[in-house]
């Protein structure tokens, strides 16, 4: 929190207001510290090489021939996909306690739209992205309502894969840590076929959340020149030193 | 005397739920219900589901018939996408259903039917010695020994004992229906001991082939079991000479213990070839195609209709004429409840209006079972062995008219002598030769075909649910060990819409339709039939056996 | 020929003090003694021994309630190869009832049950197949005139021991699959104040219907069951995990189309839906049929069939996903996937045009914003 020099006052902006061009200046501020960048994109190469190697193991559309000893495709995909398992849980865990250790751009509060005011400005950003009120976005320095919700839903998702995964994981050994750790689950879903459909349909949330966040990190950089895409990698971003952002 | 209403519930030494009611008069039965007790909804649970999975599902009909369902839905579901199966799962699926009759038939001989001609405690009394004189008279098979018979005797005594009767309690040891002397009921007890063992080894072809049994793995187009002599995990030169073995004893087995046993004791039960006929009215499918199902004229055992007792003259069988009736059951037709439904437009709808349980009576209750009134024609047909070795015979088979004429000649009857309750299972064990026999016949052929280079098992053509029609309707047909079964399907966009099963103890079990004729069960016990004892009803077992009741197929 | 000890169900306890214990003196019983002399044609002379060998003698009672079923799992059992069926009926235990092979019928067979139930109080082994039905007061299983559920609560009073054989007794099988006409369910969710072993399989292996009842017999208790009921030495690992074909699903060597190259070879059926990885069963292990085959081994996949629910939670049989409810005819999650997956993508492209033309206009007039402080080359302060 050190790092976030507040902004000096500046007039209400609104960006489609043609009455009121933008005026001010861009003000460096830290926003994600290292754990948090370190974390993201650890989580997203794994999570690339869980949806890959997943896919495969959904649908192993190579095949070798001759004798079973002298191969072992499907056995080294699967292998990948529970490293990447393991890599995704770690990161899930620095998260967890980040939540806690953060600054406030980045604790439990930060992932939740839970003010009145969040709901309506969520509504404004939908119409912004729809291009309906195109100027009408509310600023914010960290997640603004419509990134709490979709990041809290990433997580949550995550968090489906990782359960439904090592509830799958676990049958292999009853006797083992995740069968005891994760059986549970099997006959609360209705059976290890529900688990496992589970599994396979998050995958294409993933599938589909990942080009929407992309662009949009992209967008948000080119659109508002605000280094949105630099800030998972340096840490900060520049915002205009005369807008009022609703989570100063 | 005045009319006595007797209650036989359960029926045992079946398969499923049977409640049979009667009403006799000086010792004869003047009237008589059939009342299957279970219902389960099995068409109801086939709507929605992929067509290639409904043989699994219907397959759970019976677990004693355990391949007829099988067979006969994928029949229906290859009718309805227009699936031609490769010659050897034809063969496959005949070895298979060949050996579920042989062994099924001796089953029922000896561990269902038996004990109503058999009494167990008489085989105490027997000399083993002379057991043996006896059995050696009759067959050469080796187990024939004094010292064998000895054996059993001392066991069955060591049980009898014990004080503790297991499931022979309660038996009607001593009732005067038994007509065998000590040493053949001795006999009958060794193989019916004999016979356990014997079932258990040779089903095992359904392993082979199938993975399991009871409830062997069937295709849609075929059979999954790939054959290639050259690998361990198919079938090859091992599992061909495990299943040659198997036919043999299956064979040898039916030869040398099933048929001089029948024969033997039915000398003994000439009475009960008057007894029991019932509707007079005979159907077959027919069995075993030897080239492809949709060949009607390659079926081992013919298909054909005899009414009336007529064997000079066997009808053509046509599916349409086929229909089943509720007005006595516990169902409801969309149409009204006195009309007759073709399957293929047919309905479940089940609708109980019985009394309240504990039930006294149900044979003053307008509708009073769970089985519908099948009707050819809007005749009730009996279907099963004796069915369709009569119409065998009535169509010039040979091999059949052979058996049918040595087991006349021994008990010095005439033909009308099959329309009876000793001529059902007499006729089921002159079937059972026949098969056990065929089975070398299409062991042959199928090593005949491997050996010409041809190893496909399966048609993959129409597996995709996008080659199929966006509707079709199938018909299987099988003769199934009970009888005569007919599957139909109708599929919509890829998914059943609709699937009915006409099934051998449906027409057995059948009660009265619209026009109040009753089935063949009901019919049966209504022929000259005897009931000397209510308390006791041997005689009803006897003739109900005789038609080897399965109720949960009859359902289902 | 397998032999347990003839009497652990009780304790040591002998029939001729099982008797005195309930009342029947050993005047009474040595007449009854004589009778059965009698009976067995021998001389009176031979009482005193039969009384010796009865009184020494005991076979644990065993009652078989045959509920809504297809008779598969009694058929079954009837297959069943150590102790073998015979061994099994008349020197292991005393099947007191059992519809498929007892002798007698009507009045006579349930004055068996009812007697067999009496005469073993508290000490009976109850053993059912079947599911019972609850819809509609239960009027979908009669015998003898009661309901399926009467029945059932009656039989399962006196007994020391439950076990639910087959899917059907499990949890309902076919007859509750969807929709469950019936409203069929397993004997656990009706006997609910005892445990209740549950032999799963559509039917199980004979072998672990025996295995388990040698085990109560042998051990005087019931064996260690999973989170489901099943006995742990038949149910505690997956079909996948003992699965001889696994060296090829491992290699990455599959059936795609059944009698293929390599079906013919014998590679691994998880493309033509194989359920192994989903089921517990000791199939590959035990073997059907006295170690015959099973179904992987035939060339057919696993369809699970040990497992609750498993005609709607492991069909379409021939796909590796289950069907559910409102995902459309086929099992198309695959094709739906993909298809949002390439929709965002393209969404997202057309979008970003849009956003580009609408840029234009809007960067005309915007100036340039001088920066105030510079980014800490990524170190934290
Ligand atoms: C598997 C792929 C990815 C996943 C699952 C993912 C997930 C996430 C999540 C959950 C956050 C929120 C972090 C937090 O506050 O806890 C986040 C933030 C962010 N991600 Fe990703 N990400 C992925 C790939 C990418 C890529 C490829 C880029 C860049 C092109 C990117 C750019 C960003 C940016 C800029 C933020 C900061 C968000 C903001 O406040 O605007 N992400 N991502
Ligand atoms: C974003 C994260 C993940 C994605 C996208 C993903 C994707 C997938 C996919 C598509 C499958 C194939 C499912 C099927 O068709 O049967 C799969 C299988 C599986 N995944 Fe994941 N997964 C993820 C995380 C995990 C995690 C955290 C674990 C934990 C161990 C895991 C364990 C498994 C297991 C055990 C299987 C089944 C493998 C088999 O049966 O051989 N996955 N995954
Ligand atoms: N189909 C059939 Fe059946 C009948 N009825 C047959 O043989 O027994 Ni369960
Ligand atoms: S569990 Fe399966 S085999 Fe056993 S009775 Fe039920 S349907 Fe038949
Ligand atoms: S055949 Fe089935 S159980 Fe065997 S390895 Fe393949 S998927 Fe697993
Ligand atoms: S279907 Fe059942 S029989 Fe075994 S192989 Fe699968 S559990
Ligand atoms: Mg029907």
């Amino acid at each position: 929190m050190t790092a976030l020099e507040r902004p000096p006052r500046a007039p209400r902006m609104h960006l489609g207001s043609e009455a009121q061009p933008p005026t001010g200046k861009y003000q460096w501020i830290y926003l994600w510290e290292l754990p948090i960048r370190v974390m993201h994109w650890t989580a997203a190469v794994a999570i690339v090489v869980l949806a890959t190697t997943g896919l495969y193991i959904g649908k192993p559309f190579f095949m070798t021939g001759g004798e079973a000893s002298s191969h072992y495709l499907m056995g080294w995909v699967r292998f990948l996909h529970f490293s990447a398992a393991a890599v995704l849980v770690t990161t899930g865990i620095v998260r967890v306690y980040w939540l806690f250790a953060g600054n406030r751009f980045e604790r439990l509060a930060a992932l939740f739209p839970i003010r009145p005011r969040d709901w309506a400005n969520m509504v404004k950003q939908v119409k912004y992205y729809l291009m309906i009120k195109p100027g009408d976005a509310p600023q914010y320095l960290g997640h603004n309502p419509l990134q709490q919700l979709s990041y809290t839903g990433i997580y949550a998702l995550t968090a489906v894969m990782v359960v439904t995964g090592f509830a799958m994981y676990g049958q292999s050994n009853p006797d083992g840590m995740f069968y005891r750790l994760f059986q549970w689950l099997v006959p609360l879903l209705g059976g290890i076929q529900i688990v496992r459909f589970i599994h396979h349909v998050s995958t294409w949330i993933f599938l589909i959340f990942i080009p929407i966040h992309v662009y949009l990190a992209m967008r948000g950089d080119v659109m508002e020149r605000s280094g949105t895409i630099s800030s998972i990698i340096s840490g900060g971003r520049f915002v205009r030193s005369d807008v009022k952002y609703v989570d100063e | 005397m005045a009319k006595t209403k007797v209650v036989v519930d359960p029926i045992t030494r079946i398969e499923g739920h049977l409640r049979i009611e009667v009403q006799s008069e000086n010792g004869r039965i003047a009237d008589a219900w059939a009342t299957s007790t279970q219902f389960r909804g099995i068409e109801l649970v086939m709507q929605g589901r992929d067509p290639r999975d409904a043989w699994a599902f219907t397959q759970r009909i019976c677990g004693v018939c355990t391949v007829v369902h099988a067979v006969a839905s994928c029949r229906a579901v290859e009718d309805a996408l227009d699936i031609k199966i490769p010659a050897n799962a034809n063969t496959i699926r005949n070895l298979i259903h060949g050996m579920q009759f042989v062994q099924d038939h001796v089953i029922h001989f000896y561990h269902l039917h038996a004990l109503d001609w058999v009494d167990v405690v008489s085989a105490l009394k027997a000399d083993p010695a002379g057991t043996a004189r006896i059995a050696r008279q009759i067959s050469p098979w080796p187990n024939n020994s004094e010292t064998h018979f000895r054996a059993v005797q001392d066991r069955v005594k060591t049980f009898v004992s014990s004080g503790q009767l297991g499931i022979f309690t309660n038996g009607y040891w001593g009732h005067a229906a038994y007509k065998l002397p000590p040493e053949v009921n001795l006999l009958a007890v060794a193989h019916y001991l004999e016979a356990l063992d014997w079932q258990r080894d040779v089903i095992r072809l359904h392993t082979i082939f199938g993975g399991k049994n009871p409830h062997p793995n069937f295709l849609v187009g075929g059979m999954a079991s790939a054959i290639n002599l050259d690998e361990t995990a198919t079938i090859n030169a091992v599992r061909l000479s495990e299943i040659h073995g198997m036919i043999r004893r299956a064979r040898d087995f039916v030869e040398q213990v099933y048929w001089p046993d029948l024969l033997a004791i039915a000398g003994y039960y000439k009475d009960w070839a008057s007894v029991g006929g019932g509707v007079g009215n005979y159907l077959a499918v027919g069995e075993f195609p030897e080239t492809d199902v949709r060949d009607l004229n390659s079926l081992y055992l013919p298909r054909g209709i005899i009414l009336a007792k007529n064997l000079s003259k066997v009808l053509p069988y046509d599916d349409k004429m086929v229909q089943e009736y509720i007005t006595h059951s516990w169902y409801e037709y969309e149409g009204g409840d006195a009309v007759g439904l073709h399957p293929s437009e047919g309905e479940t709808k089940a609708r109980y209006t019985g009394p309240k349980t504990p039930w006294t009576y149900l044979q003053d209750q307008d509708r009073y079972s769970w089985m519908k009134a099948p009707r050819y024609d809007g005749r009730p047909m009996e279907v099963g062995p004796l069915a369709r070795m009569l119409v065998a015979y009535g169509s010039g088979h040979e091999e059949a008219r052979e058996l049918v004429k040595e087991v006349l000649d021994r008990l010095q009857v005439g033909p009308a002598a099959l329309f009876s309750t000793l001529g059902r299972t007499g006729a089921r064990g002159i079937e059972t030769v026949l098969l056990a026999r065929r089975l070398e016949h299409w062991y042959d052929s199928l090593v005949a075909r491997i050996k010409g280079g041809d190893v496909q098992t399966f048609n993959q053509a129409k597996w995709e649910p996008s080659k199929w029609p966006k509707t079709a309707r199938g018909y299987g047909y099988l003769d199934a060990p009970r009888g005569a079964l007919g599957h139909w399907v109708e599929i919509t966009d890829g998914k059943i819409s609709r699937y009915q099963c006409v099934v051998p103890s449906t027409w057995n079990c059948s009660p009265r339709d619209a026009k109040g004729q009753r089935g063949p069960y009901e019919a049966a016990l209504m022929d000259n039939h005897p009931l000397q004892n209510p308390e006791q009803p041997l005689e009803i077992l006897r003739t109900i056996h005789s038609f080897d009741p399965c109720m949960a197929c009859g359902v289902h | 020929m397998y032999f347990p000890s003839s009497r652990p169900w009780a304790d040591g306890e002998t029939l001729s003090e099982h008797l005195e214990r309930r009342g029947v003196s050993r005047r009474d019983f040595l007449k009854f003694c004589g009778e059965m002399t009698a009976v067995l044609g021998l001389s009176s002379a031979m009482t005193p021994k039969v009384a010796a060998a009865l009184a020494a003698m005991k076979r644990p009672s065993v009652i078989w309630l045959q509920l809504q079923e297809c008779t598969g799992c009694v058929e079954s059992v009837l297959r069943t190869g150590n102790p073998s069926i015979g061994d099994l009926v008349l020197d292991v235990i005393s099947l007191d009832y059992q519809h498929t092979i007892m002798a007698a019928a009507g009045h006579q067979a349930e004055n068996a049950l009812q007697q067999a139930m009496k005469d073993n109080k508290g000490e009976y082994l109850l053993l059912v197949t079947g599911s019972i039905p609850l819809n509609d007061d239960g009027i979908y299983l009669t015998i003898g005139g009661r309901t399926a559920k009467e029945i059932l609560v009656d039989a399962a009073k006196g007994a020391k021991a439950v076990i639910a054989v087959g899917a059907c007794a499990h949890w309902g099988s076919v007859q509750a699959a969807r929709p469950n006409p019936t409203g069929a369910v397993g004997v656990s969710e009706v006997v609910t104040d005892k445990p209740v072993v549950n032999i799963a399989g559509c039917p199980p292996i004979s072998d672990v219907v025996t295995a388990t009842i040698v085990h109560y017999l042998t051990f005087g208790n019931i064996p260690e069951l999973d989170y489901d009921g099943r006995p742990r030495f038949a149910y505690s690992s997956r079909i996948h995990d003992q699965c001889p074909r696994r060296a090829n699903f491992d290699a990455g060597q599959f059936v795609e189309e059944f009698d293929d190259e390599a079906a013919r070879k014998g590679y691994c059926l998880y493309q033509v839906g194989c359920k192994g990885p989903a089921t517990f069963s000791p199939c590959p292990i035990f073997l059907w049929n006295s170690g015959t085959s099973w179904p992987i081994g035939a060339g057919h996949p696993c369809i699970g069939c040990t497992e609750r629910h498993f005609w709607d939670t492991m069909s379409p049989f021939y796909k590796r996903m289950p069907d559910v409810a409102g995902f459309g005819i086929e099992s198309k999650v695959d094709l739906i996937g993909a298809a949002l997956a390439a929709g965002a993508v393209a969404g997202v492209a057309a979008h970003a045009t849009a956003t580009g033309v609408h840029q234009i206009r809007e960067r005309r007039r915007e100036r340039e914003l001088p920066i105030v402080n510079q980014p800490p080359s990524g170190k934290k302060e």
